[in-house]
């Protein structure tokens, strides 16, 4: 049985999405999670328009030295406790951006990133897989053998859980 | 002895504030079922069955988030101006029967219906200085446009609100409920509709959601609130909703007063009163979702130029069945 401030905290993830110099297509990615076919507000995510409201940073894009000052900053404006998702190979590692002169290659170099989600673009069941796998590490560890989730492969290849301060 | 544990019962479980707080609760997740259907979506599904707590998740989970308060707003606007919007929408709940008398059933006095509507006001303008006090550029734009809006929709509100106080000869919700034997949307439809009309436009919901429009003004007036504060700005704004229909109801659709009545009247006034709500939330947020957003000069030229003539022709038209129609018929 898990207390109430942590069923609240993943029942209502509300995410932000912010663009650190992508193309486009991660982006587009991520808006069709809130199209009928993909659906998330099922798991209560809402796209908030403030970094105020917002519990999860979706980041996007390899993240250039220009955007590195606001994606900063744009965390720093979010509420406690706060997670931040790197969507795409570009916001994991650079991408084919990596060791580029005015790019820093990966949201991790600026702000601690809880989930990396590869694929150029990744598809939406990836990020959904992603999300979901995010919020059960909120979840204190259930007590027994670990339950295996059936088919829950795609996409997500590693995760951290944000250290805490 | 047995009044006070009464009266106290009244205040804090049924009807007073559990039992609007899970309405409110309720009429959200509606809401945004509805939403999700139009939208040929699912809606909140895993949080509870069917989703039905969603809302309550949103809620705890705004509580137990940090609070942040930035260093340029002015502190104690800014601390309390949520909490006393949110106190004043359940102040104005307190006068509407909903279980056949109001909260503090001794309350009803000639004249609340002014009252109410008179709190419903001020809950707003309490909103607008929470926008004004959080020093955002959105804030101040959306609290600015909250109150352009509010201050216009509000004429035609109180005159629309006047046709039923006419048709029953009084200004006190009871009596107004009382004298409704046949509800009065069926006697002035033209008023019900342009009632429903400009309560959308009090509740800043769809064709008129211009006070908060995200494409344009980030969140509006809570673009800088956080933890706590927001979860009362939500709060109230979705009591806000339901007292809208709530007032629809009561003066339009009979109150608690239904069709089928026998045993215990409480539980079947009740039981009427919410299900008129939700019907009335229904046909709302029907609206909502299938309206696009106005602009400001628009919803400015809609109101001067044909809710206000439209609201005084509304009450000459009621006048008019008052005097020669009802005679008539009687």
């Amino acid at each position: 049985m898990v207390d109430t401030k942590t069923w609240a905290r993943v029942k209502s993830p509300w995410v932000i999405h912010f663009n650190s110099g992508a193309c486009n297509g991660c982006d587009i990615e991520i808006v069709a999670l809130f199209t009928p076919k993909y659906d998330v507000e099922r798991f209560g995510v809402k796209l908030e328009p403030s970094p105020r409201h917002a519990d999860i940073l979706l980041v996007s894009g390899c993240v250039t030295q220009q955007c590195s000052e606001r994606l900063k900053r744009v965390y720093d404006q979010m509420p406690e406790p706060k997670f931040v998702v790197a969507v795409g190979a570009c916001a994991c590692s650079g991408g084919i951006f990596e060791g580029n002169y005015n790019v820093l290659g990966g949201a991790d170099k600026v702000v601690p990133v809880a989930a990396y989600i590869p694929g150029c673009p990744p598809r939406p069941e990836a990020m959904i897989d992603g999300l979901v796998k995010l919020l059960n590490t909120l979840n204190p560890p259930p007590k027994g053998a670990k339950k295996q989730i059936k088919g829950a492969s795609a996409g997500v290849t590693e995760e951290k859980p944000v250290a805490k301060e | 002895m047995i009044d006070y544990f009464i009266l106290i019962f009244r205040i804090l479980i049924f009807p007073g504030f559990t039992f609007i707080l899970a309405l409110t609760l309720f009429c959200d997740w509606i809401e945004r079922k509805i939403e999700a259907r139009i939208q040929n979506r699912v809606g909140p599904l895993v949080a509870g069955p069917g989703g039905i707590l969603q809302p309550l998740a949103d809620f705890i989970k705004l509580l137990t988030k940090e609070d942040i308060e930035p260093t340029s707003v002015k502190r104690f606007v800014f601390k309390f101006s949520p909490l006393a919007a949110f106190a004043m929408m359940i102040f104005a709940f307190c006068f509407i029967p909903i279980d056949g008398a109001s909260v503090l059933s001794t309350t009803g006095f000639t004249g609340d219906l002014l009252i109410i509507l008179t709190f419903a006001t001020i809950a707003n303008f309490i909103l607008f200085l929470a926008g004004w006090a959080s020093n955002n550029p959105y804030g101040i734009i959306g609290s600015t446009r909250v109150l352009t809006q509010f201050l216009g929709y509000d004429i035609p509100l109180y005159i629309l609100a006047l046709s039923p106080a006419f048709l029953a000869g009084t200004l006190s919700i009871f009596g107004i409920v009382q004298s409704q034997t046949l509800p009065y949307f069926l006697l002035v439809p033209w008023a019900f509709v342009l009632f429903i009309i400009v309560m959308q436009a009090e509740l800043e919901k769809d064709p008129f959601d211009v006070p908060h429009s995200e494409s344009e003004v980030v969140g509006g007036l809570e673009t800088e609130y956080t933890g706590a504060k927001l979860a009362f700005i939500h709060l109230t704004r979705d009591v806000q909703v339901v007292f809208g229909a709530a007032l629809v109801v009561t003066l339009f659709l009979g109150g608690p007063n239904g069709p089928v009545f026998f045993g215990l009247p409480t539980f079947w006034h009740a039981l009427w009163f919410t299900l008129k709500v939700i019907l009335v939330v229904i046909i709302s947020e029907y609206l909502t979702t299938i309206f696009a957003r106005l602009r400001i000069d628009q919803v400015l030229n809609l109101n001067w130029k044909i809710m206000l003539p439209g609201a005084i022709l509304s009450l000459l038209a009621t006048l008019a069945v008052i005097n020669w129609v009802i005679p008539l018929v009687m």
